[in-house]
């Protein structure tokens, strides 16, 4: 099969995929004007930059959004967040207290002075309803309240600080007061996230409560008549394509080449089930010292297949009533899952190097579901060249290769050893090098 | 019949000299018999209203004459634009350009009196110049998209420009005359904009912004984003000027051949005008929610007084007639009308601080280059005292392209007239109508892209004017 390429700096689309991004346009759409001047992004973790389970400044000025809007050349203002970042919004992993400034951190936000206003303003573990209704609230710092501070940070810095009677915005009416050309909403991929990581299809999100929020978020954007912004809405990503959902077949990769039935026995897993970074790990584990724990017994170390069903099931319908309330609203679609799939399927060849959508495959950082900023300038790319296709524009593209080279996540590999050849487990020799990164 | 005469010539009167319309903004429909003839009149000249076409005319007007002219002009003024803002709406016949009420009032009076055979005094009330655009078709709460799209290039505008005019005519021999005038102008301006287009002076603030409010950040891309959150703002300013104003004229008639040759001239005149302006913003911007404790849009572009200079083109006018044919007159006229002088009308404003965001000057530049009037008409003395009167005009328009837009939304025009008059004892009563087709125009300049400009001005005006001219001795046959 045909791999996503870069080649020269210009990354290649399967020649499958564009056909099948463009039917997703408004059928009998005309081509409109596109003005980029008040480029505006509503989303959660991935839009944001999230990586390495934190969101910080040398993932988020990568994001998409920013590599979009470098390629536009317009404004991007983006409430860059001071390394090592802020937690919150990794499903999956255990949320640390948000008590910023912390080590290392001289301030919460980099900017100082402070953007007055922020374009990009997507929130890690931001849901749809969040979306229309977490509004900055006081103090600006909540140590035991996580997603509020990040609220704050992003929405309602300086907002917070400067007076009181300024106005507290949810990300779409802060996007409304942007005044905004275009639109980018990308939602929906923490709600499902939420679900699949921590194998509980009981937080899937209500697909009659989502559609109807989704279509009053469109609807708000779209309120200004004729002169309101384009508007472009990204499907939900399969959270099963990301590199956070290792199969037992994979794992050996990561667990001293053992086979799938090999692991299962000893983890007391079944064969179709998945194992998560945090698996991978307490996997590690319980095979070094075979104390014969079962990994389904340690919370967020394995997804069922059944929650794979029932995730996927659910992403669907979710997808689908976002194609249908963007018709409704005279939005563009934009599949980003087929994207991320392709990623799963094909790798991305970026020079001589394949990025995978493996854990460790370079593609996604740590965290396993958010893409490193190769993946978001892939993600930058198909876009602009969405954008071009739709808008009649003429958008160059991110040169993926320049970015690969200072990508933290691009330099994670997994040592991969051949299933021919399985170093047995009861010599207990694991290679931990394949849980670092390398250079 | 004293009182109703009076009464007749008041109500004419009391309309005088208010606004008007006309070419760029100058009016030659003045005067209802000479309208009849296409406004070809230099040489005829031979009624009070000559002290506006050429004021040697009224040395050879005996005894004493009062008239006055109402004209109502009807403009059905539409504009198509070929750009707008993302979404604009444009009505199915265009943005309209009628004013309120549907017909403009333009009128003039006019007295002459015959000291001896040598000497005749005159003084008329009229307005040379004037303007009434109105494409304000929206109120401040309206959408933005159904609103007219040009409005940061002007919206409304008025312009009257009155001349109060003793003129004295001296009859050089018993065929030829001159005559000079030394005028009182008062001139009134309104005009009416939004400002802090997105696209253009709104860029201009937020550079002025952009490192305060978008640290980092290109200052251009972040002068753009400013621009669009800023609130629109609404620009009304109104002045006055009085100035001096001078005109001259020589007639010559040739019994034999019964044919006139007439000359006239009207100054440029330049006014001063002094006045206020306003601002006022529209709720629809979200900076000013972010200014500093204190300041507001309305603490930036604070009422203000103004100053600034308008200047009106001087009149050069040659005509020459023939009555020796078909007891008829026929006339033809070539004017000149020197609006190269307008290339721009600077608005200074006087409180510039470093506390407000008003610039020192706002320079509206036009560029007219000069226009020219081709007119020819007749006069046919039907009975003893009556005439029917018919004419032509081909007036070209001073506009340059990048000029058009709602404050004059203007196009080289052909006119053509039909007037009669008929005398009730020492009255005489006069009217006219002129069908007038502008060229439609259309402009594409890229300058004005941003400004919504650009587009298609298709424009038609009724004109309809009654006059009644007195003659309180009677009727006196000139010698």
């Amino acid at each position: 099969m045909k791999q996503l390429q870069s080649s020269g700096g210009r990354t290649r689309l399967l020649a499958a995929a564009l056909p099948v991004l463009l039917l997703l346009a408004p059928s009998g759409a005309q081509a409109q004007t596109l003005d980029t001047t008040q480029f505006v992004v509503i989303g959660e973790g991935l839009a944001a930059g999230m990586a390495d389970f934190g969101l910080r400044d040398i993932y988020q000025k990568a994001s998409f959004p920013a590599q979009m809007a470098a390629q536009m050349k317009t404004a991007f203002p983006q409430p860059i967040i001071q390394s090592p970042g802020i937690s919150g919004g990794t499903p999956g992993f255990n949320t640390l207290p948000a008590g910023l400034p912390f080590t290392l951190q001289g301030a919460g936000r980099n900017d100082f002075p402070p953007q007055l206003f922020v374009f990009n303003l997507a929130m890690p573990g931001a849901t749809v309803s969040d979306a229309l209704n977490l509004r900055p609230a006081s103090p600006l710092i909540q140590p035991a309240n996580t997603k509020q501070t990040t609220a704050n940070l992003i929405l309602g810095y300086p907002s917070l600080i400067i007076k009181n009677n300024v106005p507290y915005w949810s990300e779409v009416e802060y996007a409304i007061a942007m005044n905004p050309t275009l639109v980018v909403v990308e939602l929906g991929y923490s709600e499902v996230l939420a679900a699949a990581a921590t194998n509980d299809p009981s937080k899937l999100p209500n697909v009659g409560t989502f559609t109807s929020d989704y279509k009053t978020i469109l609807s708000r954007l779209k309120a200004n008549g004729g002169a309101a912004p384009q508007v472009v809405v990204m499907t939900i990503p399969n959270p099963f394509d990301t590199a956070y959902f290792t199969s037992l077949k994979n794992a050996g990769n990561y667990l001293s080449g053992a086979s799938a039935n090999q692991i299962a026995a000893s983890l007391g897993l079944k064969q179709d089930d998945y194992l998560t970074p945090t698996g991978l790990l307490q996997g590690v584990s319980a095979l070094v010292t075979s104390n014969g724990t079962s990994l389904s017994t340690i919370p967020n170390t394995v997804v069922n297949a059944s929650t794979q069903s029932a995730v996927e099931a659910n992403v669907a319908a979710l997808n689908s009533a976002i194609t249908s309330a963007a018709k409704d609203a005279g939005a563009y679609v934009f599949d980003l899952q087929a994207v991320l799939h392709q990623v799963r399927q094909n790798g991305l060849t970026v020079g001589a190097q394949t990025l995978t959508a493996d854990y460790l495959g370079g593609f996604y950082s740590l965290d396993g579901y958010y893409p490193g900023q190769t993946g978001q300038a892939l993600i930058a790319n198909q876009m602009l060249a969405f954008l071009n296709s739709t808008y009649k524009t003429n958008f160059g593209q991110v040169d993926i290769t320049t970015v690969m080279k200072d990508d933290p996540a691009g330099r994670l590999k997994p040592s991969v050893r051949k299933n021919s050849n399985p170093v047995p487990l009861t010599r207990r020799r694991l290679d931990m090098t394949t849980l670092r990164g390398r250079r | 019949m004293r009182f109703r005469t009076g009464l007749a010539f008041l109500i004419c009167g009391l309309f005088g000299a208010q606004w008007a319309y006309g070419s760029a903004f100058a009016i030659n429909e003045l005067g209802v018999r000479a309208m009849g003839m296409g406004g070809a009149f230099t040489a005829t000249a031979d009624d009070p209203s000559a002290i506006f076409y050429n004021p040697a005319g009224i040395a050879f007007q005996p005894g004493t004459q009062l008239q006055s002219d109402l004209l109502a002009v009807v403009g059905l003024f539409r504009f198509f634009p070929s750009n707008g803002p993302t979404g604009q709406i444009v009505p199915s016949n265009g943005f309209s350009g009628l004013v309120k009420p549907h017909f403009i009032p333009v009128g003039g009076m006019y007295a002459t009196h015959q000291l001896n055979e040598k000497v005749t005094l005159g003084f008329g009330i009229f307005v040379p110049f004037g303007l009434a655009a109105n494409f304000e078709n929206f109120n401040d709460g309206d959408p933005a998209i159904t609103k007219y799209p040009a409005r940061y290039a002007g919206d409304r505008a008025a312009l009257q420009e009155y001349w109060f005019q003793p003129t004295v005519a001296y009859r050089l021999t018993k065929n030829s005359s001159i005559a000079g005038g030394i005028a009182f102008v008062h001139t009134h301006i309104f005009l009416q904009e939004s400002i802090l287009n997105p696209l253009t002076d709104g860029k201009d603030f937020g550079k002025a912004f952009a490192s305060t409010i978008f640290p980092g950040i290109d200052e251009t891309q972040a002068a753009a984003s400013i621009a669009r959150l800023l609130p629109e703002g609404r620009l009304r300013a109104a002045a006055t000027a009085n100035s001096p104003g001078f005109a001259a004229g020589y007639l010559y008639k040739h019994p034999a051949s019964k044919t006139n040759f007439g000359l006239s001239w009207r100054s440029a005149v330049v006014n001063h005008l002094h006045g206020q302006a306003g601002f006022s913003f529209l709720n629809n911007g979200t900076l000013p929610q972010f200014l500093p404790e204190g300041t507001t849009m309305n603490t930036l572009f604070p009422n203000q007084k103004i100053a600034g200079t308008f200047v009106t083109p001087a009149t050069y006018s040659m005509g020459i007639s023939n009555s020796a044919f078909f007891n008829a007159t026929i006339e033809a006229d070539f004017e000149v009308q020197d609006f190269r002088r307008f290339q721009d009308f600077p608005i200074n404003f006087s409180q510039v601080s470093k506390d407000t965001a008003t610039p020192a000057e706002q320079r509206l530049v036009f560029n007219f280059s000069n226009s020219y009037l081709f007119k020819i008409g007749m006069e046919k003395r039907m009975k003893k005292i009556s005439a029917i009167r018919a004419g032509y005009s081909f007036d070209h328009s001073p506009v340059p392209d990048k000029s058009v837009n709602a404050f004059f939304p203007d196009s080289s025009r052909n006119s053509f007239t039909i007037g009669a008059s008929q005398e009730r004892g020492n009255m005489e009563f006069s009217a006219y109508y002129q069908a007038m087709f502008f060229v439609d125009r259309v402009t594409n300049v890229t300058a004005n892209i941003n400004q919504y400009t650009n587009g298609d001005y298709n424009n038609f005006a009724h004109l309809l004017g009654l006059g009644l001219r007195i003659f309180p001795g009677g009727r006196v046959t000139a010698k």
